[in-house]
């Protein structure tokens, strides 16, 4: 149980902004249509659960499915510039380029070429989120002591051994950073993807609910879409620390 | 056992080693001395196939009179730092090598857990290294170097990293091992009082560039070894690293 007192701080803030924001929609008068108060959303988001969890739920599978496609990639792709420095020195700059491209840009394109499925979102969830796990990964890779590699050559080991034993394990702590970074860039990207064009999801949702002036509802996808990235996040977090206990010796050390 | 000929290591322009030539016997302690940054600490990684990349070395391993491709399975190689990893128990640690060379997992956990109780680590076969001493890590690394039956080892400073009682307490307890299992032994260490203490046999490196200047054999018993007897030893080995050191 996390203590009280640390997350006190929190749930004053919290409080606070949302305690401002209600009261100056009610001393203003501000119309619902330009700022709804956070009542309001909270009520668009009552009235209109069993809508936007539908959407939700579509929303949670393409960036799952494009997460762990992702997660995939990014294992495979560390893997091949580890032990190949000529794709290294030919891939690294082709890689940060593709995070130069806005996505805004390019999502309607994927829609262009790959049409309202689930192909282009998936890939533009991979685009998005594959990058800070290569980039972590390979700064795991080298964070492997180099008298750890020697005890293991001295042994006759080949370099897939000391990969397998030495450098993917001490690239652990650091795997897991640049998840949890990829994980909240995971759902904003897909509801990206979905605004450019889909059937469902909370980025048609939020869409539609702008273009009939719902601001509230606009509001209330987008508190489910972080409580979406807050889930994520915490599964990760559930894993890392389920599967870690030899492990976090190492980032403590 | 194993014989070094004409080893000259160098770093670009720089000679470190130059034409540095020793033999090792089996059932012998022989120690590397001299001051550090003369090369003591390459000549053991190139035996052991671990020479830094940035360092071109020239010169022949010869096992048992054939010439020999590094690293080799008789020699064993234990580093300066301890580098058991952390996020391997005690036992999967001590196996490792083992497993490298490519014995069953469960033929190598039988073998290192019979020897745990001689390391002094018995119980300790769970734990994770941050769990143990100085000394019960240092005494795991050696139980990871010796399991494997190589019969050269290859020591880099073992016990620089330890205070000093635990330090007296693993030089002891090495000899014994060692009595136990006959091994051809190189130790590099920067301690004479160490050397004089352990060896059959101390070479003496000197710089610039590194080469071996004198080879004094001690016959001295071990349990004979005291001040007294070691005095003069020591003395002509303190006068001749002090005169190497510019």
């Amino acid at each position: 149980m996390m203590n009280f007192w640390y997350i006190f701080p929190a749930l004053v803030m919290m409080s606070a902004f949302l305690g401002g924001w209600e009261s100056y929609v009610a001393l203003t008068d501000a119309s619902p249509l330009v700022l709804p108060a956070p009542s309001d959303v909270l009520n668009g988001l009552r009235v209109e659960r069993s809508e936007i969890g539908r959407h939700a739920l579509a929303t949670l599978g393409v960036a799952g499915v494009g997460f762990s496609l992702s997660v995939i990639f990014a294992f495979a792709v560390s893997i091949v510039l580890h032990f190949s420095g000529w794709l290294r020195r030919g891939l690294l700059p082709l890689l940060i380029a593709s995070q130069t491209v806005p996505i805004v840009a390019l999502a309607p394109l994927m829609v262009l070429w790959f049409g309202f499925g689930l192909l282009p979102k998936v890939l533009l969830v991979i685009l998005v989120t594959f990058f800070p796990m290569v980039i972590s990964l390979m700064s795991g890779y080298a964070s492997l002591p180099r008298a750890f590699r020697d005890q293991l050559v001295s042994l006759g080991a080949t370099r897939w051994v000391v990969f397998r034993r030495a450098t993917l394990p001490s690239a652990r702590a650091q795997f897991f950073a640049g998840l949890r970074i990829s994980a909240t860039y995971a759902i904003v990207a897909t509801i990206f993807a979905e605004y450019a064009g889909a059937r469902r999801g909370l980025g048609i949702y939020i869409l539609s609910a702008k273009n009939n002036f719902r601001a509230d509802l606009v509001l209330s996808a987008v508190l489910v879409s972080a409580g979406l990235t807050l889930a994520l996040l915490a599964a990760i977090h559930g894993i890392e620390r389920a599967t870690s206990r030899r492990y976090r010796r190492v980032s403590d050390a | 056992m194993l014989e070094v000929q004409g080893l000259t290591i160098r770093a670009g322009t720089t000679t470190l080693v130059e034409d540095l030539s020793l033999d090792l016997a089996q059932g012998r302690l022989t120690c590397l001395i001299g001051p550090s940054g003369y090369g003591k600490s390459s000549v053991v990684k190139w035996l052991s196939g671990v020479l830094a990349p940035e360092l071109q070395a020239e010169g022949t391993a010869i096992v048992d009179g054939r010439s020999a491709a590094l690293p080799h399975r008789d020699i064993a190689y234990q580093a300066q730092q301890d580098t058991l990893f952390p996020w391997l128990t005690i036992c999967e640690n001590a196996r490792l090598g083992l497993e490298v060379g490519g014995m069953d997992r469960r033929a190598a956990n039988d073998r290192v857990r019979g020897l745990f109780p001689a390391f002094g680590l018995q119980g300790h076969e769970d734990s994770f290294p941050d769990q143990l001493s100085g000394g019960m890590r240092q005494r795991a690394a050696f139980l990871r170097t010796i399991v494997q039956e190589a019969r050269v080892l290859l020591l880099d400073e073992p016990f620089s990293a330890l205070d000093a009682v635990t330090r007296l307490r693993m030089q002891d307890w090495l000899i014994d091992r060692l009595a136990e299992r006959p091994r051809a032994v190189l130790m590099v260490t920067h301690d004479l009082y160490e050397a004089t203490q352990m060896a059959d046999r101390v070479l003496v490196m000197a710089g610039g560039p590194g080469r071996i200047v004198a080879e004094i054999s001690i016959t001295t018993p071990r349990a004979d070894r005291t001040e007294a007897t070691l005095a003069e030893i020591r003395s002509a080995l303190k006068s001749m690293l002090l005169e190497e050191t510019p």
